[in-house]
């Protein structure tokens, strides 16, 4: 006495709501088997449906095996299907046949061989058979693995069907690709036939539209008016869609459009939902007509009681705002209602599902993001939950995109409880959030002031798999945990936190991505472990430091120092120091101080710390040396060829003289290149005093000034000089200078 | 209630066959001698005496390097007190039919899984029938990875349904390893 026989399972499956931490429907429900990331979740339902077509090819090939029939009443859907036609001699039932079997070519060939051998084929059965052809493009469907021979066989596919071979799954969208061909079967039927109706004529014209051929298809409609046939709404339908293919400029579009719709309504044919949405799909091919005229479409519409669907709704929101990169931009300053009147006409109309426009319920949500509305998207969201909605969400790619934009829009909008419930709800079971989504749920912790939660928040990503695709979310979590004091516990699971995180790096499993280690990690991985009081650990990591080429920072070692000194222990502070010193660190002076002046060490410890001073300073010269060399290399390409110049780079060399004065093995090498630079300079013409200078000083410090002194005598400058040369060539000993 | 005991043994069926074959028709020639023994002693048949004695499903003790499941461990007369049931259907309730036919998907079910997934058995098949509904319930090691488990699942629950006529249902757990109860 049920109404319906599913009245009872409808009942109880109302009582049941979704669970947030079960895996989909589809999968097993066992921790092995459940998928944690979106590859995996794609991996494992495409893997039971291949699954299935094996089973489903095998119960085809083999049918004699499970023809028994245990089932009563009979279940045909359980039954192997039979592709092959039982009739077998030509007569009108085997093209029939043919026909509901979609076999295009055979059922052609049937008709043929029909009208050789005379017999009279129904109108009926032709119309039948052109709607045949026109539908599939007079190629035959593709089947799965049973059209690969067929094709292959045939030399008159339009593509090649090379690269699709391994598409076993999206031979589908061959069809789409197919062009309607001169000399078609369709057409070269249509002219055979002795006598055609409108349905002949409608169903040429569907295909070619479907295929392409829109000039022809709004030929044959002149032939059709001129036969005085009146088109159904079907046709009208289709020359609609071809309409813009068939004028260039967009109020001729326009024009057509309009024209055909007044040559429906004089001939009486009424317009349906798919006649509106053609329209409209129409119209936004005519470009900025399409704003002005949509809205009087919709108010046709009302007017004729037809109510509008998802789609018409898609096609308005699509008119007023064009896909972006990162959401949709709006074409004028209209379009910022759009979405809120989108939103409120559907909530008052019975909710309607129409195949193919997934994309409208990620547009809305998109919209909410961009306009940053939070009750509009709360209502968006609800509408999933109405009727059959849910499947609009499209494939899981599509589906993933949602949800993702509607946590990014959530957690930038509310506080942090609502984000955590939403997070609950949503992952894992409903998306697998990808690193973007990722940082702005870290992000939404930071603002509220709850980093507690991050070592939770990291083990979901690295459960999701999301911690060795970049090292970005990483080094983020290891930056905000080490940003800020927080109390000992805390500072605990952060310190364990770290480690989880140093895991990630380095080398791990063979089949893992594996980071390399980055400076800024490793000096917050320290941090962290510092805080935490993990002395051990935390030189653990300095030893890492070393190994990777990594320099730490100096925060970082007046840490270790602070550290140290409240250990009281003096053999790691010089230890630091050395190693300070290894990385050639500026600040290795200021440290190996900070170490004397705070520790008691002992005499070893001293001696150590005397020796990294003088390797500091042999560093140290060792850099100036290097800068010196530069300088010089650089000072005589500008002596070369800077005349005006002069001065400024006497200034210079000056200055560099003072800041390595007192460096003593350095000043040979100063003091040559000092007086080379001079020499030339004097033969520019200028600067005498200082070369005068420059003479004494090299003459106080025994050097040789060979050079100088030929270019001196050269050039014959005044008689104070040249008393000072001959008072330092006596002193030297120099030959030359006579 | 004791049919599905005789489907647990079909594993050792090849081993222990000569044995049982040998000892049933030792019992029933002793039977059929006891009768028999009016007529005059021509031709007899020469036999050993008989070893009144269980031997279904039970696993005699051994060395004690044998593992051995808790399924196995248990011989038939723990059923229902320390063992469930590995098939349960309602043909064998009060004028209830088909307790045979059940019986002889059941073994088709086992075997075909049986090698299908093959070495990945952990435990024995539970096979539940719900309404129109064929529910195996299945326990596997995770020797293979998980997404070729899930080929063979969708493979085996299409093909099963299609011979069957009637929705079949996967219902798979995994386990690292044979959970072994005792070393026999």
């Amino acid at each position: 006495y049920f109404r319906n026989e599913l009245a009872v399972l409808q009942a109880l499956s109302s009582t049941v709501q979704r669970d947030p931490t079960a895996s989909h429907y589809r999968f097993q429900d066992d921790p092995y088997l459940t998928p944690r990331t979106a590859s995996e979740f794609k991996l494992f339902s495409l893997s039971q449906e291949s699954g299935r077509n094996a089973a489903k090819y095998i119960i085809n090939t083999y049918p004699n095996f499970f023809l028994k029939d245990y089932a009563e009443p009979h279940i045909p859907c359980l039954m192997p299907e039979s592709l092959q036609p039982k009739v077998t001699e030509v007569c009108e039932a085997g093209l029939r046949e043919l026909i509901h079997l979609r076999k295009v070519r055979s059922a052609v060939d049937m008709y043929d061989r029909l009208l050789q051998a005379g017999t009279v084929v129904s109108l009926e059965l032709t119309n039948n058979l052109l709607d045949l052809i026109c539908f599939y493009g007079d190629q035959d469907p593709v089947q799965g693995d049973q059209a690969e021979p067929e094709k292959t066989a045939e030399g008159e596919v339009v593509q090649d069907p090379a690269p699709r071979r391994k598409e076993g799954r999206f031979r589908k969208s061959d069809s789409l690709h197919r062009t309607w061909r001169k000399d078609n079967n369709a057409e070269r039927i249509f002219h055979l036939m002795p006598e055609r109706n409108e349905r002949s004529y409608g169903a040429l014209i569907r295909g070619m539209v479907k295929y392409g051929a829109h000039s022809k298809a709004f030929d044959l409609y002149t032939d059709m008016q001129n036969n005085r046939m009146a088109a159904d709404v079907h046709a009208f339908n289709a020359l609609i869609a071809a309409a813009p293919e068939v004028r260039q400029k967009y109020s001729e579009k326009w024009d057509l459009i309009a024209e055909m719709l007044k040559q429906m309504n004089k001939l009486g044919v009424r317009p349906t939902l798919l006649t509106f949405n053609t329209v409209l799909k129409s119209l936004l091919r005519c470009g900025p007509l399409s704003r002005a005229l949509v809205l009087q479409v919709l108010g046709e519409m009302k007017a004729l009681g037809i109510e509008p669907s998802l789609a018409t709704y898609y096609h308005i929101l699509v008119a007023f705002y064009r896909q972006g990169e990162w959401g949709f931009i709006p074409k004028n300053k209209y379009s910022l209602g759009m979405v809120p009147l989108c939103i409120h006409l559907y909530l008052h109309t019975p909710a309607r599902w129409e195949p193919g426009r997934s994309v409208l319920i990620v547009l809305l949500c998109l919209q909410c993001c961009s306009l940053k509305d939070l009750g509009l998207a709360y209502r968006v969201h609800s509408l999933l939950n109405v009727g059959d909605n849910w499947k609009l969400l499209g494939n899981p790619s599509r589906e993933g995109f949602y949800y993702g934009s509607l946590f990014n829009l959530v957690c930038m909008m509310e506080n942090i409880g609502v984000v955590l419930q939403w997070y609950r709800d949503l992952v894992p079971s409903l998306f697998y959030p990808n690193s973007h989504t990722m940082r702005d749920l870290l992000q939404a912790l930071d603002a509220d002031n709850r980093l507690d939660l991050i070592p939770e928040i990291w083990k979901d990503v690295k459960q999701l798999g999301l911690a060795t695709v970049s090292g970005d979310l990483a080094e983020e979590v290891l930056a905000l945990m080490a940003r800020d004091e927080h109390s000992p516990e805390i500072q605990e699971s952060f310190a364990n936190c770290a480690l989880a995180v140093k895991a990630v790096y380095g080398h791990g499993e063979q089949s893992q991505a594996t980071l390399d280690f980055t400076a800024s990690a490793l000096c917050n991985m320290a941090t962290i472990l510092l805080a935490a009081g993990r002395t051990d650990q935390a030189w653990e990591i300095l030893q890492l430091f070393k190994a990777n080429n990594r320099v730490p920072s100096e925060k970082l070692l007046d840490e270790f120092l602070n550290s140290a000194k409240s250990g009281s222990n003096s053999e790691q502070a010089v230890t630091l120091v050395q190693m300070s010193s290894s990385f050639s660190l500026p600040a290795t002076a200021r440290l190996a101080q900070r170490v004397e002046q705070e520790f008691d060490l002992s005499e070893e410890q001293k001696k150590a710390l005397q020796d990294v001073e003088a390797t500091i300073l042999s560093d140290a010269a060792r850099l100036s040396a290097q800068l010196v060399h530069e300088l010089r290399r650089q000072l005589q390409v500008a002596v070369l060829d800077a005349v005006g110049g002069v001065r400024e780079q006497f200034e210079r060399i000056h200055v560099v003289g003072r800041e390595l004065g007192g460096r003593r093995h350095l000043l040979r090498l100063e003091k040559k290149h000092r007086l080379q630079a001079v020499a030339r300079l004097v033969d520019h013409g200028d600067a005498a005093r200082q070369f005068a200078d420059a003479i004494e000083a090299g003459a106080q410090r025994g050097l040789a000034v060979d050079t100088a002194l030929q270019r001196l005598f050269g050039q014959r400058r005044g008689e104070r000089l040249c008393k000072l040369v001959l008072a330092t060539a006596v002193s030297d000993g120099l030959d030359g200078a006579r | 209630m004791k049919s599905q005991n005789k489907s647990t043994t079909h594993i050792k069926m090849a081993v222990s066959f000569g044995g049982a074959g040998l000892i049933l028709a030792n019992h029933a020639v002793a039977h059929m001698s006891r009768t028999l023994c009016a007529v005059p002693r021509a031709r007899a048949i020469h036999s050993t005496a008989v070893c009144c004695k269980h031997q279904a499903a039970r696993i005699r003790v051994g060395k004690g390097d044998k593992p051995v499941t808790y399924e196995e461990a248990h011989p038939p007369h723990h059923i229902a007190h320390r063992k469930g049931w590995l098939s349960q259907h309602t043909s064998n309730l009060d004028r209830e039919t088909g307790a045979a036919e059940r019986t002889v998907e059941d073994i088709f079910i086992r075997r075909f899984i049986f090698g299908t997934f093959h070495g990945l058995l952990a435990n024995e098949l539970v096979i539940k029938r719900r309404g129109n509904m064929l529910v195996v319930c299945a326990l596997f090691t995770q020797k293979i990875p998980a997404y070729k488990l899930y080929f063979l699942i969708g493979y085996t629950e299409t093909l099963l349904s299609y011979f069957y006529k009637c929705p079949v249902k996967m219902e798979v757990q995994t386990v690292k390893d044979k959970v072994v109860y005792k070393y026999l």
